[in-house]
Parts: C-alpha cells; structure tokens; sequence
C-alpha cells in the first residue's frame, strides 16, 4: 500500500450556471481518500453529497481545482478517456440499483466484462461473481423487473465488482430496501472492504454511516467535518 | 447473439413491437413503390426494346414531307428517280418500296377501318410471316393482320370490300388468302396487325399513286452495315435538298428508351416520396425509444460504456426496423410488382430477369440506408446525453 492518495481532491468547486444565477455545489473542497479507506460522506440535502458523489465517480468535472484518481488527472481528460476510468476504475451501486432493463441479471453482471474486453465473458467470472454476493443462480436468466429490492442490490453489486474496480461508490446503497436486506448488503460491502477494496459510501443515515471507518460531513458545498 | 448491443437493440424492437412494425409499414410501402415501379418501367423497356429489335436489320425511309419544295404536286412521297437511286445505293440489301394508305372496310356486315399496303407479294414475305393460309399468289388476294382479323371477323376465303360504301359506285373487294402473325410494335413502320396488305398492283390500280410510295423499307444482310448504308443512301438521294428522311430500329429504339426512362425516373421518383414519409416516422419512433429509454442510456454512460457504443445500439435499432421493412417490402414487391406489370403490360416474360428483378434488392436497400440515415440523430442525441442529467429523469 502506497502512501499517494487513491483520490486527490484539491481545492475543487463546482459551480452550476442557471437562469436564476451561479449555484456553487462545492466549495473550494479539498480532500485525500487513501487506498482501502471506508469513508462516509453525510449532509443533509442540498449540501453537495450529489455533486461530490459525481466528482468522485468522475461523471463529472470540476469547473475548477484539480482532481487526481489513482494518479492520474482527472480534469484535463477526455470523455472517452474518463469513460474507460469509470469502467475499469470504479464500481457504482445505486441507491436505485438502476439495473439495465433488457438485460438479464447474469447479462447486467457481464456488461462491464463485454465494455472492458469487447467480448461476452466466457470466463465464467460474471456467475462467480454473482454467487459471490449471495444471488441464487437460478434467478440469474430473470430480468431485473421480475427481482426483489434486495436481489437486485446484490446483482448490482455484482456488477460493480466485477471488473475489479479500486473504488466502490455507494450511493444510498440501502435507501430502497427494507431494513433486513440493508444490513446483509451492508455486510457485503463490509466484506468487500476487508478484501481490501477502497469502499465511499454517500449516506444521510448516520446507522449506516457508523459502518464507516471515517466521516466527512459537508454543508453548503464545504467540508465541515473530516 | 455476439454483440451485446446488438441484443439490447432487438430486444428493445421486440418490447415495442407492435410500435416498431408500424413504423416499418413506412418502409415497406416505401420498398414497394420504388421496386415495382422500377420493374414497371424496365419491363416496359424490354418489351419495346424487343419488339423492336425484331425489325433491327431494317432501314426504313420516308419522304421528308416538311421540305417539298412548292410547286410540287400535293401527293408527297419517293418518286421512281429517288426509289432508283435508293437501289444504286443499297448494294446488294433488299429494297422494298411500299404503297400505304388508310381506308375503310366492310366484311360481311361488319365495318371497319384500317391501314391498307400495298407491296410486292415477293417483297411481303420477307418480313411479315403468315401464321394461317397462304401468301399473295392471286391479284386479288390480300394478307391481314391480326388484330384487324379478330376485330371483323376474318377468315380464310372471307372477302372484303374497299373503301366507303356510297351506294352508287360497286367498291373493289380483295379476298383473304392468309393471315399474318402478330407482330406488335415495330420499328419499320409497317403497323401489320391492323392492316391489309395488297399487292404493288391492286394498290395502284385504285388508289393510284403509281411509282410514287409512302415509304421505302431497306433490309440489311448484315446488321453492322446499317450506318455505311444509311450515309450511302443520304449522300446520294439528299445530296441537293433533304427530301427523304431515314431511320432504324436503333434510333426509335433510343428516342423510345429515353422517353420511358423520363417516364421510369419520374414514377421512381412518386416512390421516393414515400420514402421520406417513412423516414420520418422511423425518426419520431427513434426519438421515442430514446427519449423513453434516458436513464438507461444514463446508466449505460455512468458504468463506462462508450458514446460510440451507445450510437451503435440505436443505429442497429434502426437497422432492424430496416431490415424488417425490406423483407416485408421485398416480399410484397415480388407479389405486387408482378401483378401490376401483369396487368399494365400484358406480359411478365421479362419480369425475372435481372435488369428488371434487380429493382427489389435495390428498394430493399434503399430502404435499409433510409431506416439507418433516419435513426443518425436519434443515435448522436442518445450518446451525447449527460450521464448524470440522464440518470436523473425518471
């Protein structure tokens, strides 16, 4: 484990132009994420929790400061270039698990396989992945629509493992589920934590931020507490 | 299936099937206009095209009415000296002169009009052939064409009297020694298959006009010849003034051709249109399954698919729609295409031939590339969305 930072943020803002004037979501923001960090970012709406998220998953980039993932700067890099960081770079899980419709959950666990190495998996890593999280095989010919809150979680957690990611990015990752379900995908990404993954997790609910080794509070697009 | 995106693409046609079919009717009707359209006219081109060329070795020459100068007689037509020079100047070729007039007809109780030759009995049989009877042996014999015979009633032995019937005057009567076999559009300007033909002799004798003839009809041995024999004929007959006018089965035959192809572009043309109305309902089908589909485009984007992958994806989706209308358009095309050449020209003998079944792939196509250049903007919109502004719509 190295000492340079997994994530750099420094001296970040993001503001958006809109009819009614500039709204500044982040505020001159400066932040280090280390390597196998379990890192809480709470707030309450409005706060910037969105905007920090989509910088940290480079959906986003800053209007200005300077962002470094795993190295490499972030702001200057074309769109194709920060595509291939989100796919090889990070694993998403939503709070909606946002599954993609017409795909089977095997197929939702292999598309990230398909976009990394450009053909379908015939390694079998996207159902070992997917036993990995608990998902019972046999639903894994079933689309995404015919599977339960906590099924989907696991599938989408699948896919966001699947192609190694450093990151994983959780946002509100058990806020559509009830709250058995929440806690075994908790224990999941606490799993996949001491396998030694960095895991980010952006959450208002601080039982679920107690999972997290560090906090970072924000309010009004600046960090209040680290 | 190998491409993921593929899939996607068809299972999204499939989920909105019955939208996408109907889009695809666009594409269909579009195939099927320009396909049978274009056979329409290419089988309208070959049947006159071979017709025509069935009288390819003949050059046939008319008196150039335009420029007789005055003081001739009101006749018009190729005198002896002009018909003298026409032989000195065709060499070895058959050269036959011939009378030709209109004239009306009664047979039997039956009356009727028709175009009346008169020629050589010799020279007739070198160019029109007798399906029934026997050819001009009789003064008095005459052959007739078929659609004249089935329209009066026509047979072997049936007599028929010429000219208007005004009582007073007993009309001269020719009887029928044979009938000539169908020879449909011709370009030496013998129109038979209404017609009566006559000898040189029975034609003079009442309807005069002796060694003066409508036209002159010159039967080449050898069809590459035509052009030295037609500038032989020209420099001698024309050589003063332009009095006779000469043409070939090649000439017709390329001021018909680019009459119906005129006629041809334009019906492609009525087709296109139809095309364009299907391009633009597959572009509002586009635009509906991309705007219905925005967050998962967004999802899409956010876990690292490429722009040019999502592109693709709504690219295919728009080439299914194509393929889809193309076969159902080729389908269709095949089936219609063939009735309707059936029944506006009479013949489907050149329906499967290349040049003309040729219009079914090329609607097919066409049709394709209309479905993929329809879904560019639909696809360029898709993988241009922001991924976070996409994720976010619900």
């Amino acid at each position: 484990m190295s000492n340079t930072p997994l994530i750099r943020l420094d001296d970040v803002s993001k503001v958006y132009h809109l009819e009614s004037g500039d709204f500044t979501a982040l505020d001159h923001v400066s932040l280090d994420i280390m390597e196998n960090d379990f890192v809480a970012i709470m707030g309450p709406s409005g706060s910037g929790k969105s905007t920090m998220m989509n910088q940290l998953g480079i959906l986003d980039v800053p209007t200005s400061g300077k962002m470094y993932v795993d190295g490499r700067d972030v702001s200057g890099m074309s769109s194709l270039e920060r595509t291939h960081m989100r796919r090889d770079i990070i694993g998403y899980i939503f709070q909606k698990f946002y599954l993609i419709p017409l795909l089977t959950a095997y197929e939702n666990v292999e598309y990230p396989l398909i976009l990394k190495y450009k053909k379908r998996d015939t390694s079998g890593k996207a159902a070992a992945v997917l036993k990995s999280v608990g998902f019972d095989s046999a639903m894994s010919i079933h689309r995404p629509n015919q599977l339960s809150g906590g099924q989907q979680q696991r599938v989408a957690i699948a896919r966001a493992l699947v192609n190694d990611p450093k990151i994983l990015l959780c946002d509100e990752p058990t806020g559509n589920l009830d709250r058995k379900t929440g806690l075994q995908i908790m224990e999941i990404l606490v799993g996949l934590h001491r396998e030694g993954r960095t895991v980010i997790l952006v959450t208002h609910d601080p039982k679920i931020a107690e999972y997290a080794h560090r906090t970072i509070e924000l309010e009004d697009g600046r960090i209040v507490k680290s | 299936m190998k491409d993921i995106f593929f899939e996607l693409s068809v299972r999204s046609v499939r989920l909105n099937f019955l939208r996408s079919l109907l889009a695809s009717i666009g594409i269909v009707i579009g195939v099927v206009a320009i396909s049978s359209m274009g056979m329409l006219g290419t089988n309208m081109q070959l049947q006159v095209k071979e017709q025509l060329s069935a009288s390819a070795n003949t050059i046939t020459i008319t008196p150039d009415a335009v420029r007789m100068s005055p003081g001739t007689t009101a006749s018009t037509g190729i005198d002896r000296t002009q018909l003298n020079e026409i032989k000195e100047s065709a060499g070895n070729n058959i050269v036959i002169p011939i009378h030709r007039s209109s004239t009306h007809m009664t047979v039997g109780s039956t009356e009727g009009r028709g175009s009346i030759y008169g020629m050589d009995p010799n020279d007739a049989i070198t160019f029109l052939s007798v399906s029934e009877g026997d050819s001009i042996k009789g003064e008095s014999d005459a052959l007739v064409g078929s659609t004249l015979a089935t329209n009066l009633g026509i047979r072997i032995g049936s007599r028929i009297k010429i000219g208007e019937d005004n009582k007073s005057v007993a009309r001269p009567v020719v009887r029928v020694a044979g009938i000539l076999a169908a020879r449909g559009m011709t370009a030496d300007g013998v129109m038979a298959d209404n017609a009566i033909i006559v000898s040189d002799d029975w034609y003079t004798s009442h309807f005069g006009d002796k060694d003066l003839y409508g036209q002159v009809n010159v039967i080449v041995r050898n069809v590459d010849t035509i052009p030295d024999v037609e500038t032989a004929i020209n420099d001698k007959v024309n050589r003063k003034t332009q009095v006779i006018r000469i043409s070939d089965a090649s000439s017709r035959l390329s001021s018909i051709s680019s009459t119906l192809g005129t006629i041809t572009t334009f019906i492609l043309a009525i087709g296109g249109i139809s095309l364009v109305v299907a391009a633009v309902s597959i572009f509002n089908v586009m635009m509906m399954s991309v705007n219905e589909r925005i967050q998962e485009i967004g999802i899409l984007l956010s876990i690292g698919t490429e722009k040019g992958e999502i592109r693709r994806m709504f690219l295919y989706e728009a080439f299914i729609l194509g393929i889809i209308g193309a076969v159902f358009g080729g389908i269709c095309s095949l089936v219609i295409g063939y009735s309707v050449v059936g029944a506006m020209i009479g013949s489907t003998a050149y329906f499967f031939l290349p040049e003309s079944i040729i219009y079914v792939p090329e609607g097919m196509l066409i049709g394709v590339i209309v479905c993929v250049i329809s879904g560019l903007y639909p696809a360029w919109r898709a993988s241009n969305m922001d991924p976070i502004d996409a994720l976010r719509s619900e």
